[in-house]
């Protein structure tokens, strides 16, 4: 399996950037930018993500604006939203809107591996 | 209807408004006893106190005037037989010589005829210039017997007819005589012609007259004296007590008391006769039948006083609970509607800070995580196991912050009202975390005991909690210190589920347990509780289809048992009506 490439797009940059290098030191390959235009810009830019872990409250755009944007432009892209616990109504409403899942902060890693892979392997399967 | 009822109920409110309302329902029903009975009574004693006057006046009237009408036609049946009586004697005197009536043979003969046709004619007399009896026919020896002295015989001269008093005389039998005087031809001088009757034959006449109607009947002089006996007063010639002056042609009547009887009595003069003829009759208005008309019309009155009281007493007692009800059913909305205020505040208070904490905690957490991951992946190094040791203790921690803000953000959640499919023992679990470090400090232990493969319910985990929340809250109350609270679930039936909360408090009566769901119900010092917990629990339990019941006994403890539907089908949508 090649190393899943995943974008982290929160406002929470200690946040972002410790999730982010405990990933990668699991094996994926990761990015991370702290806000909604940015994450949009990045997908312009370098190669496509696989995943996009992506948070729903953020200043500039707002997590539910990015993932209409992205699966617009890019419907292969699974997202995985990141929200506030127990803002379960949130995460259930980005599914409406096309998100693969939604995982609950503080993140249980294992548990955001699961989906991450869960996430990659439907990319794979629709490709 | 009901809208005039709610504003007589806000002005009554008004009224009530005030910091003992206990004491302001006494007086407005006092206020309200008051009015009605004034409102009822007041008219009814008028109605019968004046129309029973009215009555009571025109029976008089009426009763009087028959009375003067009968004694009226008394008089002048009576009259009527006196005057053919004097007719007679002027007859005799008209068609008779003095010389002719002179001669016994001729006395006798007439006095023969006239006895024939009057029997109460008892004697006959004729007297001469001087006074001196000539002629006599009769039963007695009354010849030669000398007048001359004698009231009547004056009298008679002076007035050439007179009718005597009823007297005893020579003949020591009651009588009365009617004379006529006549003047000698050819001189100043009169003769005398007398004519005795039995005063039986007055009795009888006067007995014609009597009726069942009235109660005596008598003639009486102008002396006071009975001139026919009387029923009531006694025999003849007994002074009457009644005797009472009057003047010619007038008739009388008015009301006499004799011997305890009340009487009203008509009298009238009879005309060119010393008698005066007088009737008595019992009153009606002091007889039995008034007293019967009066005691009917009493009763008739305590009859509708009683049938009033009962109604006023109903009606007062129902306007009042209606108002209390009322009242208190509005005290509770502001106080219920304070209270879900209160917890929607402090859920979102929760809320807030619960985000606000989550995300450094998400940070700490996984730069926590990622320590351990580069301790993991590096060299062997001094204070390594150590270091291991603090990041995990630091996990640790998070994890407990990440429970609190598990419980905070649930207890948040309650104020949405959402179905969902739950699991009871979890939910207990989660409401006992917020009371655990209460309970700890109290040495309150708690025991779980929940049945295998319970059935989820499908509910709203908010109210479920509030409801849990307050009967625990409460039963830590009740045990003050060193306890134990037992909570258990199991399967009541197919459809329900059932949650004991077993406390070793002090327990309650039955008195107290029957009105524990109600509200502002409360044994908790003053200040302490609104009285108002248990009634919304109960609210809230029937709200969600289920229903809480009570055990208790004083000294042991109390079983608070909250029955909840599995399935309850209906949408959210439903609910918040």
């Amino acid at each position: 399996m090649s190393e899943i490439k995943v974008l982290i797009v929160d406002d929470e940059v200690e946040f972002a950037e410790a999730l982010a290098e405990r990933l990668e030191l699991r094996g994926f390959q990761l990015e991370t930018v702290d806000c909604g235009r940015d994450g949009l810009a990045a997908l312009s830019t370098g190669a496509l993500p696989d995943v996009i872990l992506l948070d729903l409250k953020m200043p500039d755009m707002s997590g539910f604006e990015v993932l209409v944007e992205v699966k617009e432009k890019h419907p292969s892209i699974e997202v995985i939203m990141l929200t506030g616990h127990g803002a379960v109504s949130g995460g259930i409403d980005s599914m409406e809107r096309g998100a693969f899942d939604f995982i609950m902060k503080p993140v249980d890693l294992d548990e955001l591996m699961e989906k991450i892979k869960l996430a990659y392997d439907k990319r794979s399967s629709t490709d | 209807m009901s809208n005039y009822f709610s504003k007589f109920n806000h002005v009554i409110s008004n009224f009530l408004d005030g910091v003992d309302k206990g004491e302001n329902y006494k007086h407005f029903r006092l206020m309200l006893y008051g009015a009605m009975f004034i409102i009822f009574f007041v008219p009814l004693l008028l109605a019968t106190g004046l129309s029973s006057l009215e009555h009571k006046k025109l029976l008089a009237v009426r009763e009087q005037e028959q009375l003067k009408a009968s004694v009226e036609g008394a008089q002048k049946t009576i009259g009527a037989f006196i005057h053919e009586l004097q007719s007679v004697v002027r007859f005799v005197s008209r068609e008779y010589s003095y010389e002719e009536l002179l001669d016994q043979n001729n006395a006798s003969e007439l006095f023969a005829h006239l006895k024939n046709q009057y029997p109460g004619f008892v004697d006959f007399g004729v007297i001469g210039p001087s006074g001196i009896q000539k002629v006599y026919a009769g039963p007695f020896r009354l010849e030669g017997y000398d007048y001359s002295e004698q009231d009547w015989y004056t009298k008679v001269l002076v007035r050439q007819l007179y009718i005597s008093d009823v007297f005893m005389g020579y003949r020591k039998l009651p009588h009365f005589v009617i004379a006529v005087s006549n003047k000698l031809p050819g001189n100043e001088e009169y003769w005398v012609l007398r004519l005795s009757i039995d005063y039986e034959t007055l009795q009888n006449y006067v007995a014609t007259v009597s009726t069942s109607a009235i109660q005596d009947i008598f003639l009486v002089n102008n002396k006071g004296l009975l001139q026919t006996r009387s029923n009531i007063f006694g025999e003849i010639l007994e002074p009457c007590p009644f005797y009472t002056h009057y003047k010619q042609g007038e008739t009388i009547a008015n009301v006499d008391e004799y011997k305890g009887i009340k009487y009203l009595r008509s009298y009238v003069q009879i005309n060119d006769s010393p008698w005066m003829v007088v009737m008595l009759k019992e009153s009606y208005m002091h007889g039995e039948n008034w007293s019967s008309f009066r005691f009917r019309l009493r009763m008739i009155f305590f009859g509708c006083t009683v049938l009033a009281l009962v109604v006023i007493v109903q009606l007062v007692n129902t306007i009042t609970n209606r108002l209390r009800e009322a009242d208190e059913k509005q005290n509770q909305a502001l106080t219920e509607a304070q209270f879900t205020n209160k917890f929607a505040s402090i859920g979102r208070l929760a809320a807030g800070v619960a985000h606000e904490i989550n995300n450094p905690l998400a940070i700490i957490d996984q730069k926590a995580g990622l320590m351990t991951d580069l301790l993991e992946f590096s060299e062997e190094f001094d204070h390594k196991g150590k270091l291991t040791k603090s990041v995990e203790s630091i996990l640790d921690a998070v994890q407990r912050c990440k429970v609190i803000t598990h419980r905070l953000l649930g207890f948040a959640r309650r104020m949405d009202v959402t179905f969902e499919h739950i699991d009871i023992s979890d939910l207990l679990r989660e409401v006992l975390g917020f009371l655990e470090q209460e309970a700890l400090y109290n040495r309150i232990r708690f025991e779980l005991s929940f049945a295998e493969d319970l059935p989820m319910v499908f509910s709203d985990r908010g109210q479920l909690q509030q409801i849990f929340l307050n009967i625990i809250n409460n039963a830590i109350d009740a045990i003050g210190k060193d306890g134990l609270i037992t909570l258990s679930a199991d399967l009541h039936d197919e459809e329900n589920i059932d949650v004991n909360i077993q406390d070793t408090g002090p327990g309650m009566s039955s008195e107290i347990v029957k009105r524990i769901f109600d509200p502002f119900f409360t044994t908790k010092e003053l200040g302490k509780g609104t009285g108002l917990g248990l009634s919304i629990t109960y609210g809230l339990a029937q709200k969600l289809g289920g229903n809480i019941t009570v055990e208790s006994k004083v000294g042991e403890g109390t079983i608070f048992t909250v029955r909840l539907p599995i399935n309850d089908t209906r949408k959210e949508g439903n609910f918040n009506e």
